[in-house]
């Protein structure tokens, strides 16, 4: 019978210069579905849970999902899967465009990379072939200059995947783009892969992906199709503001953590919110592969300081390279944005990072001499300034680089690093929204939103509306976003299909392209299966439950304003909760029973 | 007076970020968002309403700050003064 599984995965041996087609291990691919079930699965039998993150026997692999390449949704993402530079933990990291869905045209589910390059290469695959070839040329680039190179001398319709400058001079929270504006943003992915000497990935591929009942499937995506259309965020909402309308949204509600989380409103909210992206510098929307929701923002600036055209920004970055740092200056937000895309870094861990940095200036912890510039709060000039910095790893550009905790740490004042596992909380204060709060300190790969994002329903209202500032039956509620979102992940399906699309439409669809039977109980237990295998992975790393933490400021410093005024994270009151839920023990370790019910023991 | 405040779709349909309307005893969020559409020509209420009546899932209104779902929904009291801010349907991540 036919499945969405190409079936095959490509292991490349970057030492020894090799790539081997391999078949894909079926059993594997039904318990974890694919994308960053299966990634991580293959991930951590292969590789010591003590692997230097940096050296040749950390891998690096890139995974798609079964439903990646397909129609009815947004069937078309990836996942990168290595051991974090930033933060010791497992990595997965997610992009969409047109890169992953190639992938799968060519023949393969995945590729595995191992050890190291004595030069740069990149991986050329055309239709189920694959070589390395030398990258000397392109080291160094702009990651859009290498795509537009490798389309010249490759093939003029690759897809291509590549790192930027970050990458390769060592900056912890290098990403990969792909498709020029995609990233596989945060957790430094990028920095593995220029560990590795590989440059770019490009890919063509002309098959496409077999379904095993084609006639459910088409029944899976029409109602998919209707569900996305019809309902007002996915149909609408997203389309024409994209996810920069939560600017607003959030300072709005007091959660919009602003100058390194020092208050939860920004007073200059709207004038970088969405709605002045919409009557500014926004030209078109745009999608990635087979998505009906087009949350991609093209734009351009003719600010006189700054030109350029290019995608985003999304919501995070707003307040990253925005309320985080106290800038209100959207050219100057925008401009930086595409910095993060050319030199590929991720701006969440760079916005919140020059926060902490500004933090530090403004309380005379690092000097004008050091940085080389003054750095208030608020100068849109500096934050770009140093933006450009750390991408070509120059001057203080380079403690940058690091990540805010190391950067606190190093000047003695650790706790000023917004951060859970060393990983940059984005733009949610949990102080105000209490559940992602318990997020931020439970998820695999530190502070996050996309491992779990119960502020759907405390701000949002979706599915329905809880109150942010409650704890009771949180934990619960976030657990199923836990590993709901895993298995979205591992399906190949964009995360933002979940604002409409319930666990029975993602059932359907694995089903009808892979001949299974699974229920909604049944996509939830792989779910909680891949968040157990992860959790296992990092505390064999040394990541211990006592990580499970928030920055003391959350726990110890008053909201000074908005409607949430007066809280602090009440993480310790959920937190024994969410173990109990989770099936572990009251240390934070998954017990026994609960590993050998998922097949882990 | 009443200060309202339109967000996200609603802006971009009226073409209008805010307005005031006049307070009076017994204001409630429902009889000021019959008020406010009066008073402005594009229609505007369905984006935040369902036919019924009744606030579409995830609309957000949000009284000095806080969201009426924990208040008393629409049947909240509005005071002279307090400000309103409508959103409908919205997300992202
Ligand atoms: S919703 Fe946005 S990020 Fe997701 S697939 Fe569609 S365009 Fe890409």
């Amino acid at each position: 019978m036919n499945k969405a599984w190409k079936g095959k995965l490509l292991r490349v041996d970057l030492t020894e210069g090799t790539c081997k087609v391999e078949a894909l291990n079926e059993e594997w691919a039904n318990d974890f579905i694919g994308g960053r079930g299966l990634g991580s699965k293959y991930f951590t039998e292969e590789v010591s849970p003590e692997v230097e993150p940096m050296s040749p026997e950390n891998n690096l692999i890139m995974a798609t999902g079964p439903l990646t390449g397909t129609y009815g949704a947004a069937n078309g993402r990836y996942m990168v899967i290595t051991k974090s530079p930033l933060t010791g933990t497992i990595a997965c990291s997610n992009s969409g465009g047109y890169f992953p869905s190639e992938l799968k045209y060519a023949g393969f589910d995945m590729i595995i990379f191992e050890g190291k390059s004595e030069h740069p290469v990149y991986l050329q695959i055309r239709d189920g072939k694959a070589e390395l070839v030398g990258a000397v040329h392109l080291w160094g680039m702009s990651t859009n200059d290498t795509e537009d190179a490798i389309l010249s001398e490759f093939h003029g319709d690759a897809k291509v995947a590549s790192i930027g400058l970050a990458g390769e001079v060592g900056v912890h929270f290098a990403g990969i783009i792909n498709d020029k504006h995609r990233a596989a943003g945060r957790s430094g992915v990028g920095m593995v892969m220029g560990s590795k000497n590989l440059k770019a990935v490009a890919v063509r591929g002309t098959g496409g992906v077999k379904i095993a009942n084609p006639k459910a499937y088409r029944e899976a995506a029409l109602d998919t199709y209707a569900t996305l259309k019809e309902n007002p965020v996915t149909g609408e909402g997203l389309p024409a503001l994209g996810t920069a309308v939560l600017v607003n949204v959030m300072n709005q509600n007091g959660g919009l953590p602003t100058r390194n989380a020092q208050s939860g409103t920004f007073e200059a909210a709207e004038d970088i919110s969405g709605e002045a992206l919409v009557s500014g510098e926004l030209r078109r929307i745009k999608s990635c592969m087979g998505c009906i929701i087009s949350c991609g923002r093209v734009t351009k600036i003719t600010d006189p300081r700054y030109v350029g055209e290019g995608e985003g920004p999304e919501y995070e970055t707003l307040w990253a390279l925005g309320a985080a740092c106290g800038i209100s200056d959207m050219p100057a937000i925008i401009k930086a944005n595409y910095y993060c895309n050319e030199y590929g870094m991720d701006p969440i861990t760079l916005g919140s990072t020059i926060g902490c940095a500004m933090e530090m200036f403004e309380k005379g912890i690092i000097s004008e001499e050091e940085i080389g510039m003054s750095l208030n709060f608020g100068d849109g000039d500096a934050m770009v300034k140093l933006t450009e910095m750390t991408g070509k790893g120059e001057g203080f550009g380079k403690k940058i680089g690091l990540g805010s905790y190391r950067l606190a740490d190093s000047y003695g004042v650790p706790e000023l690093s917004m951060s859970v596992k060393k990983l940059e909380f984005p733009a949610y204060d949990p102080r105000h929204v209490q559940g992602m709060g318990l997020g931020y300190a439970t998820s695999n790969r530190g502070a996050c939103h996309v491992r779990g994002y119960i502020n759907s329903a405390e701000t949002l209202g979706l599915p329905e509306k809880l109150d942010p500032e409650a704890t009771e039956g949180k934990a619960g509620v976030l657990k199923v976003f836990q590993d709901y979102t895993a298995a979205i992940d591992s399906a190949g399906v964009c995360l933002f299909t979940t604002f409409a699309m319930g666990i029975p439409q993602l059932a359907n669809f694995c089903n009808a392209a892979n001949g299974t039977d699974l229920n909604d109980a049944g996509i939830l237990e792989i779910g909680d299966r891949i968040y157990n295998l992860e959790r296992m992975f990092n505390l064999k790393a040394g990541i211990d439950p006592s990580q499970d933490k928030l920055p003391k400021r959350m726990l110890e410093e008053p909201l000074p304003d908005g409607p949430s005024k007066g809280n602090v994270s009440k993480l310790p009151e959920m937190l024994p909760d969410y173990y109990e839920v989770r099936g572990w023990g009251s240390d934070g370790i998954p017990t026994e029973e609960k590993l050998q019910s998922l097949g882990l023991a | 007076m009443i200060k309202i405040q339109f967000f996200s779709l609603v802006r971009l349909l009226i073409k209008q970020e805010a307005t005031e309307v006049p307070w009076v005893e017994g204001e409630t969020v429902q009889s000021v968002l019959d008020k406010t559409q009066a008073q402005i020509a594009t229609p505007f209420l369905h984006k935040l309403l369902n036919e019924e009546g009744v606030a579409h899932t995830g609309t957000i209104i949000l009284v000095n700050r806080k969201n009426i779902l924990h208040l008393n929904g629409l049947k909240t009291p509005i005071a002279d003064d307090d400000v309103l801010a409508f959103f409908p349907p919205g997300a992202g991540g």
